[in-house]
């Protein structure tokens, strides 16, 4: 039962897939207002247990230990195809190669007697951690270091199918018409100094998300749309919904603090970062997970070790063993030195780009410590256009812009044949994709100039640049493309640019720091940018970058049917329905063209040769149940 | 300037009467350049990179020089220099900046010579764009051959076409930035050295403000506040930030230069403080303030260089730096930092010694141990 890396916000799924990604700080904090703990939430007086189990009808609910069902699946797989020194000699140049090392190198070990348990990882991120505060997560960065160590109710798997954790979850009813959502948590859970965690914990931080004085940066959407969580013992709690909504389950998933530790300090400190008492609590949190922070040295390097008393209770086993007795996180942030380092085997696993998995990563230096794998990942990059800007709010324009970039300019140069187009928000190979398929849009300069002086775009002064009269004023096309600051990035807004000056049209390329880039984009002060989005593990967080006036719809995109698909696909039981549903919206958005979709971006990593277990998801090879959990290294 | 004027200047400037003319201190200087052969050399570099610079789209680009189109000639290469400069009519006839093929389509009777060099700084060159020659390799597949001799990059693009290209700005950042430093510089050192007393006070407590600015962090926080941040930009930070060295020598040379004698006859003759500062003294003070002038010349080249190479440099502009930064990702292109790196370091080197040329040049002092 290794099920540490549980723990997966839902709400932060579709993050900016750049290099961690940081949300708006938003406080509601008024000084001289004194702190109430939990002053989102509207009152409401709960029904006993007794009164909700006579009028609820239960269904049970998943309880999975996800570490159990691979080795079963694995017991099911036979042998694999080639012995672990030919994996470990092949370079993998091929699709089969691919497949090949995946199923060896990629196996759990057979019995625990194999593993080294008192190994060393030596992880790449690529950002400093803001906090190790679970609840103020914002980044790829600091949601990585919570998944090993915070503690989590539920999680979800390779097929991103919700479950409650086995390893910490008794039992978990829910009610036939998802209002309600029942759980019976184990009691043989500790936090990492010793007091037993329980169900007023879980309602404390739900509680401490809800405060307005308590900025918390992305974990507050999903636990607003809860109306309530009543602990009836230290053990049970009931999650209450206010509507029935296929999306329930995603909302009870939200990050959990010690109650002892922030009950008495929230309220001298609701930033639960600048007291002394937060700092202290900051350098070393007190942690329900499997993994303990034990050193961090800014801007360099982070230390976790496995905590005993996680996996052991009064002296007996009750948890699976962590396969690392440490974790040690580097953080390098240029790619070129991090493939260095992994060439050193200064750290074990780095995410390579296109460039270095196809020419960088083929020679006896990089094999020397390393192999290499990749897994299709449902991310996506686009041109996102600012649809309130006179430039781009008409559908042909961002058509013909479509029609203007040199698609496969881009697919087979700059992304060395590595990456399929997309065609919109969801991934061809997730059941939202329409059935039917989608054709990527390929260049055609005749089109798009039809589309643009169809939509009024034509060169009336005769000086080679098309313009238009907007409000009474002639206004050129000339826009400026936001890109965050990596060569690679900006080769590919330089070719749009390129390609745009053939018809007609200024479009600069401006490189910018990632968190400007953010900052801008999310004050929609901007006429375009480059960016990429990870996939949800749910099609209905997609709806906060399509619904009108939505927290990341950056471009201001707005069409009332994709608003009312979504509202109805949360309202829709049926998966198949569901699907339609979501097939739908990605139609929609396909002609309307907020975006212009590039490509999905398969997962391409380097793995130490000494690793093992790796298995890839559409969320990349961590971040899923159990994920990073099936890691091992063998005893030498 | 009028007749009284002559009268006032000093008597070493006074035109000379009668037989031969002895050579001035200029001309002497110039005699004593032209003997330091590594000088010479270095400024004949400079002069070729200068030519190099105005004559790029000349040399290497995919635009006609001249072309005879419809019974008219056009210069669409000028577009290189000034996109607006392009002539209208290619676009309006969809040229898609495809000459070749489309002057043959469009108009079977037209002509055009192209520059040296059929390739672009901008865009990869494809398959059967110009007769006979092969599309670009790229990748890490353009390594130096026959049709690309500096090798291309990982997007394709010809790399010398990018040098040829990126030639203008690395000349015109040395010149535009020190060029505005000289200016301040001469100004607030003039000012400074000239007056003293509590202007000097003023002054040089400023240079010394100005010194402590970390030039780059400056350059880094406007390039986020501009919206359209442009080389010019940066030009401009590096101009205003990089005067200091300049004003502390020129005010030097004004305060001792202050109490000679023909500044002193001249304030008896009641010139105005402006026309002895700078009709009178600067003449005097230029030599050795035109040393640290080429030293800045050499340092805002590198400077822009390193700024392009950190990625903030104009992504739009083709620039040496740039493609350092293009070859620091895959190590193994070593011609993506062997031909850019070499042109800088011909260039900062070539600055370097035509100062030295200058310095000893017009150092009296040095004279003897030339």
């Amino acid at each position: 039962m290794k099920n540490y890396s549980l723990f997966l916000l839902v709400g932060l799924l579709p993050a900016l897939l750049l290099q961690g990604c940081t949300f708006e700080y938003k406080t509601n904090s008024v000084d001289d207002e004194p702190f109430e703990l939990g002053d989102m939430i509207e009152p409401f007086d709960p029904p006993t247990l007794e009164e909700l189990d006579k009028e609820v009808t239960w269904e049970d609910g998943l309880v999975i230990d996800a570490m159990k069902l691979d080795f079963e699946a694995q017991e099911k797989m036979g042998e694999p195809p080639i012995n672990i020194e030919e994996a470990l000699k092949l370079k993998n140049k091929t699709p089969e190669d691919n497949e090949k090392i995946l199923d060896t190198l990629g196996r759990l070990p057979e019995s625990e007697e194999e593993v080294d348990f008192d190994g060393e990882m030596i992880r790449h991120t690529s950002a400093e951690l803001k906090s190790t505060n679970p609840l103020l997560i914002s980044s790829t960065a600091e949601f990585d270091i919570a998944s090993l160590t915070s503690f989590g109710l539920f999680s979800f798997d390779r097929e991103l199918k919700p479950f409650a954790a086995a390893d910490s979850v008794k039992e978990w009813k829910r009610s036939e018409d998802r209002l309600y959502d029942k759980i019976v948590m184990r009691d043989d859970l500790l936090w990492s100094d010793g007091k037993p965690i329980t169900a007023h914990d879980i309602v404390f931080s739900w509680r401490l998300i809800m405060s307005s004085q308590v900025p918390v940066p992305a974990v507050r959407s999903g636990t607003d749309k809860l109306k309530w969580i009543e602990a009836y013992d230290d053990y049970t709690l009931v999650f209450f919904h206010p509507v029935p909504l296929a999306t329930n389950i995603w909302n009870v998933n939200f990050p959990i603090v010690p109650k002892h530790v922030y009950e008495n300090s929230v309220a001298e400190d609701p930033t639960l970062q600048t007291s002394p008492y937060h700092v202290k609590i900051e350098e070393k949190p007190v942690v329900g997970g499997a993994y303990e922070i034990v050193e961090r040295s800014v801007g360099n390097r982070i230390v976790l070790q496995s905590r005993e008393d996680y996996y052991m209770f009064k002296g007996k086993q009750v948890r699976d063993k962590p396969y690392f007795k440490r974790i040690v996180y580097r953080i390098i942030l240029d790619p070129a030195v991090t493939l260095q380092a992994l060439m050193s085997a200064e750290i074990e696993e780095a995410i390579l780009t296109p460039e270095q998995w196809s020419s960088n990563t083929n020679g006896g230096e990089f094999y020397k410590h390393n192999t290499k794998a990749y897994g299709a990942e449902w991310t996506y990059f686009y041109f996102g256009w600012n649809t309130k800007t006179p430039y781009f709010s008409d559908k042909r324009v961002r058509q013909a812009m479509s029609y203007a970039f040199n698609h496969d300019e881009l697919l087979n140069v700059l992304l060395y044949g590595l990456c399929d187009p997309s065609t919109g928000t969801f991934h061809p190979q997730s059941p939202w994709y329409p059935e039917e398929g989608l054709k990527p849009y390929k260049r055609d300069l005749k089109k798009a100039e039809k589309l643009l002086e169809e939509a009024g775009w034509v060169d009336s002064n005769g000086d080679g640049k098309r313009d238009k009269e907007v409000n009474g004023k002639r206004l050129d096309f000339k826009f400026t493309i936001l890109v965050m600051n990596r060569p690679d990035r900006v080769d590919v807004c330089n070719l749009l640019s390129n390609n745009l000056k053939d018809i007609g049209i200024d479009c600069v390329v401006r490189p910018v720091e990632f968190t400007t880039l953010q900052q801008y984009t999310s004050e929609h002060k901007f006429q375009a940018f480059f960016g990429g989005w990870g996939a949800g593990a749910d099609p209905d967080t997609s709806e906060n970058i399509w619904g009108t006036d939505q927290e990341r719809n950056y471009g201001q995109y707005s069409n009332e049917q994709v608003d009312k698909l979504f509202e109805e696909g949360r309202k829709e039981f049926d998966e198949e329905k569901r699907q339609k549903i979501y097939q739908e919206i990605h139609k929609i958005i396909y002609e309307d063209q907020p975006y212009t979709f590039l490509y999905t971006r398969n997962a391409y990593y380097g793995f130490n040769k000494k690793l093992r277990g790796y298995a890839f998801s559409p969320r990349g090879p961590y971040h899923y149940g159990p994920g990073f959990s099936r890691m091992w290294t063998p005893l030498k | 300037m009028d007749q009284t004027d002559i009268n006032l200047l000093p008597p070493e400037q006074t035109p000379e009467q009668g037989t031969a003319k002895s050579p001035g201190f200029w001309a002497e200087s110039w005699k004593r350049f032209r003997r330091r052969r590594l000088a010479m050399a270095a400024l004949i570099f400079v002069l070729f990179l200068a030519l190099v610079a105005l004559f790029s789209p000349a040399i290497a680009g995919r635009k006609p020089i001249v072309v005879y189109y419809k019974g008219s000639y056009y210069f669409p290469a000028m577009g290189y220099l000034k996109s607006s400069w392009e002539n209208p009519i290619f676009y309006k006839d969809r040229f898609y900046n495809r000459y070749p093929k489309s002057l043959a389509e469009k108009d079977p009777d037209s002509w055009a010579i192209y520059p040296l060099y059929y390739q672009d700084p901008y865009e990869r060159i494809t398959e059967d764009e110009y007769p006979g020659q092969p599309a670009n390799p790229y990748g890490d597949q353009g390594s130096p051959s026959w049709n690309n001799p500096f090798g291309t990059d990982q997007a394709g693009i010809d790399v010398f076409a990018q040098m040829v290209h990126g030639t203008k700005i690395a000349l015109l950042v040395g010149f535009v930035s020190t060029g505005l430093s000289a200016v301040i510089g001469i100004i607030v050192g003039a000012l400074a050295g000239y007056f003293g007393g509590w202007v000097d006070m003023l002054l040089s407590r400023l240079i010394e403000v100005v010194m402590c600015i970390p030039q780059i962090v400056l350059i880094l926080a406007l390039l986020a506040i501009v919206e359209y941040p442009t080389i010019w930009h940066i030009m401009a930070v590096i101009g205003v930030t990089s005067w200091t060295g300049i004003a502390r020598l020129t005010r030097g040379e004004f305060l001792k230069l202050s109490q000679s004698e023909y500044v002193v006859a001249a304030q008896a003759l009641g010139a105005r403080p402006g026309r002895i500062m700078f009709r009178h003294i600067l003449p005097n003070a230029l030599a050795p303030v035109l040393v640290p002038i080429t030293f800045g010349i050499a340092s805002a080249v590198l400077l822009e260089s390193a700024l392009s190479f950190l990625g903030f440099g104009d992504a739009n502009a083709p620039s040496w730096g740039k493609l350092l930064n293009a070859g620091r990702g895959n190590l193994s292109m070593w011609w993506l930092f062997f031909f850019p790196g070499m042109a800088i370091f011909f260039t900062v080197l070539a600055y370097n010694l035509i100062g030295e040329g200058i310095q000893e040049a017009t150092d009296p002092r040095l004279k003897e141990s030339r």
